[in-house]
């Protein structure tokens, strides 16, 4: 895997050059309130967004394409923008810890490869909330949504990152045709979300064999923190992707 | 909480379980509503309350004679809440009449009749609602609740299962539904205006974003022209088609309710703006389209309505009087000021507001508390951050 290719270079490299950010320190439950009020700062509108502070090599027209939705540690984040190195993939985290994490990961990968990863960056914010704050209709051409926290209370379900009424502000921002990844190790969240995609009009399911055929998928399997640590585990996954019509 | 609108003739005031049709030029009540205490009594049905937990041992404890007793009496250490009136709204024919209640969560509606008003259906409301608003040909009502969620209840088949249209993630406090009935529009706490398709309702047809606090009241201009007021102490003009501000207006506070009358239709408008906590109560603006169809603020004054010696919370304009309305000691407080120049009006007739009072002088008012609208911003990182920079700070001593 990419990713630990560079944690193994990490320990090599000398103190000169500024050190990976030790996960112990960024430690956080997995569950947050995503309805409550928070202190976050965020635009008004997305002409309003400095995208210049995120990504210090954009230029005037490029915008970002990606969303990786509840990113955690950013390990999948980290593959985007290593395979789609033309398009600027953003992760969004609402946990001050996990996305301060991404943030000191990416800086730190900045330094050491000169010229790399200037096409990834993480916002800590509340996507259930600001993604219409930060995305212009149609903007989006992939959005990610993996391992994302199951809130198997009933009474939790509006907190769930696919419910049926945020689905409409997904589809607001994808442009027609973007895809949507969902994977969880939760079987019962992936018959939730399937059913809940499938009876939007907007979306419909990618077939098995299309989705076995997008390059993305076995990197799905492997790249963030929570699918390793049920790879390792021999847990199953449920993977699924959707085509915004 | 007090509900005030007028509806040529009438003023109607809520408060509680009654509401009031009043003849602001005369000591005429056109006609009353008082709901029961118990809604379950004029068709509410009981099964709509949640269901009882199954493993919940401490049920056991109080027999279900007990319980009723209890809600009977109404004082079950505050457990009972009364049932009381949030909103109501006229269909666009006047033909029927709907409210929302707490307590008991209900939408009642009412065929509307100039003598009296016949209730046609009492359906529970799994959340309090938040707004309220009919489709233009009056067919339906939206009711909005107070976790965003949207839903569409048919006046006709008022049997037929409520339709969820869609859902915001925070409380709604406005809807409109255009003429056309193409698009349903909403605001809520956090600074949205959301533009929906309808018919096809799971499509978002645009945002008008700019606002920089909760949007308490919308308004329609013309067609495709949309009026928004802020706690961000702005009044803003878009072009909601296309999601686009074309006027934004310094108000002096934060607004919470918005009246609207068209001057000349289409392209000038009146707007009284209830303030948030200010030392003038309400504002009044003209607001005036121009030749080159741009928007622009051509005239405002204020009216102080005693504003700082009296709590309140609602107004609504008839002709050429402005009706606030609030509570003292706990009791319906209704006061009136002329439109023109801000004065305690003198044309009310005789006996007037006494009469109103009066009619109220049972009901416990305590006006709404408008300071929860805005947003509650919690630190929960700088103190992460200090930590983070003593632990890098330790860390390059030892180097």
């Amino acid at each position: 895997m990419v990713t630990t290719n560079h944690e193994v270079q990490a320990g090599a490299a000398t103190a000169a050059v500024a050190s990976l950010p030790q996960k112990r320190y960024y430690r956080q439950r997995a569950h947050s309130n995503p309805i409550a009020d928070h202190s976050f700062n965020y635009p008004a509108r997305p002409e309003d967004v400095d995208w210049r502070a995120l990504y210090p090599r954009i230029s005037l027209g490029q915008e970002v394409q990606f969303a990786d939705i509840g990113c955690g540690y950013g390990g999948f984040l980290v593959t985007l923008g290593e395979m789609f190195p033309e398009k600027f993939s953003i992760g969004m985290e609402i946990r001050v810890k996990v996305s301060d994490y991404v943030i000191d990961r990416i800086s730190a990968l900045r330094l050491r490869h000169e010229g790399a990863f200037q096409n990834i960056a993480c916002l800590r914010t509340n996507a259930m909330k600001y993604l219409p704050n930060y995305f212009r209709k149609g903007q989006l051409e992939k959005m990610f949504f993996l391992y994302p926290d199951p809130h198997f209370k009933r009474c939790k379900h509006k907190w769930r990152i696919i419910n049926q009424a945020l689905l409409s502000e997904y589809a607001y921002v994808l442009r027609s045709g973007g895809l949507v990844y969902t994977m969880t190790d939760v079987e019962d969240l992936h018959k939730w979300i399937v059913t809940h995609m499938t009876e939007h009009p907007l979306y419909e399911r990618l077939g098995d064999d299309e989705a076995a055929q997008d390059p993305i998928t076995p990197k799905l399997y492997q790249s963030s923190e929570e699918g390793a640590k049920v790879v390792r585990n021999k847990g199953e996954h449920f993977l699924a992707i959707f085509r915004r019509i | 909480m007090v509900t005030i609108f007028y509806a040529e003739p009438e003023l109607v005031i809520g408060l509680n379980r009654k509401i009031l049709f009043l003849n602001p030029n005369d000591l005429q009540i056109f006609k009353e509503i008082e709901l029961s205490k118990d809604l379950t009594t004029c068709g509410l049905k009981s099964a709509d309350e949640p269901p009882p937990a199954a493993n919940d041992t401490n049920e056991t404890t109080i027999t279900s004679d007990e319980k009723a007793a209890a809600a009977a009496s109404g004082n079950a250490g505050g457990a009972v809440v009364e049932v009381s009136i949030q909103q109501v709204c006229y269909s666009p024919d006047r033909q029927f009449l709907a409210l929302t209640t707490a307590g008991q969560k209900a939408l009642l509606l009412y065929k509307s009749r100039p003598e009296h008003a016949k209730l046609l259906s009492v359906r529970s409301l799994a959340r309090a609602s938040s707004a309220l608003a009919f489709a233009s040909d009056s067919s339906s009502v939206l009711v909005a609740d107070k976790t965003g969620d949207c839903y569409q209840y048919d006046c006709c088949d008022v049997e037929a299962t409520p339709r969820m249209l869609f859902g915001h993630l925070s409380i709604v406090y406005d809807i409109l539904w255009t003429p056309d009935q193409g698009h349903i529009i909403t605001c809520d706490r956090d600074d949205k205006i959301r533009v929906t398709n309808y018919p096809a309702t799971y499509d978002i047809h645009s945002y008008c974003l700019g606002h920089k606090e909760f949007v308490s009241s919308l308004g329609l201009l013309q067609e495709r022209d949309l009026i928004s007021v802020s706690g961000d102490k702005t009044l803003r003009v878009w072009n909601y088609i296309e999601g686009k501000q074309l006027l934004e207006h310094e108000l002096p506070a934060p607004a919470v309710r918005l009246q609207m009358d068209a001057l000349e239709g289409g392209k000038r408008y009146q707007l009284a703006i209830l303030f948030y906590d200010h030392s003038d109560a309400l504002g009044l603006y003209d607001l005036e389209r121009s030749a080159d169809q741009s928007w622009s603020v051509v005239s405002e004054r204020f009216v102080r309505a005693d504003a700082g010696s009296w709590n309140f919370s609602n107004f609504a304009i008839a002709d050429n009087r402005i009706y606030v309305a609030g509570a003292t000691d706990e009791r319906l407080s209704l006061r009136v000021y002329n439109r023109n120049d801000g004065e305690a009006a003198t044309s009310v007739p005789a006996g007037w507001l006494d009469m109103v009072h009066e009619q109220f002088s049972e009901d416990v008012c305590i006006p709404e508390d408008l300071s929860v609208w805005f947003k509650k911003r919690y630190d929960n990182i700088s103190e992460y951050m200090e930590r983070k920079k003593r632990r890098i700070e330790d860390k390059q001593q030892k180097c």
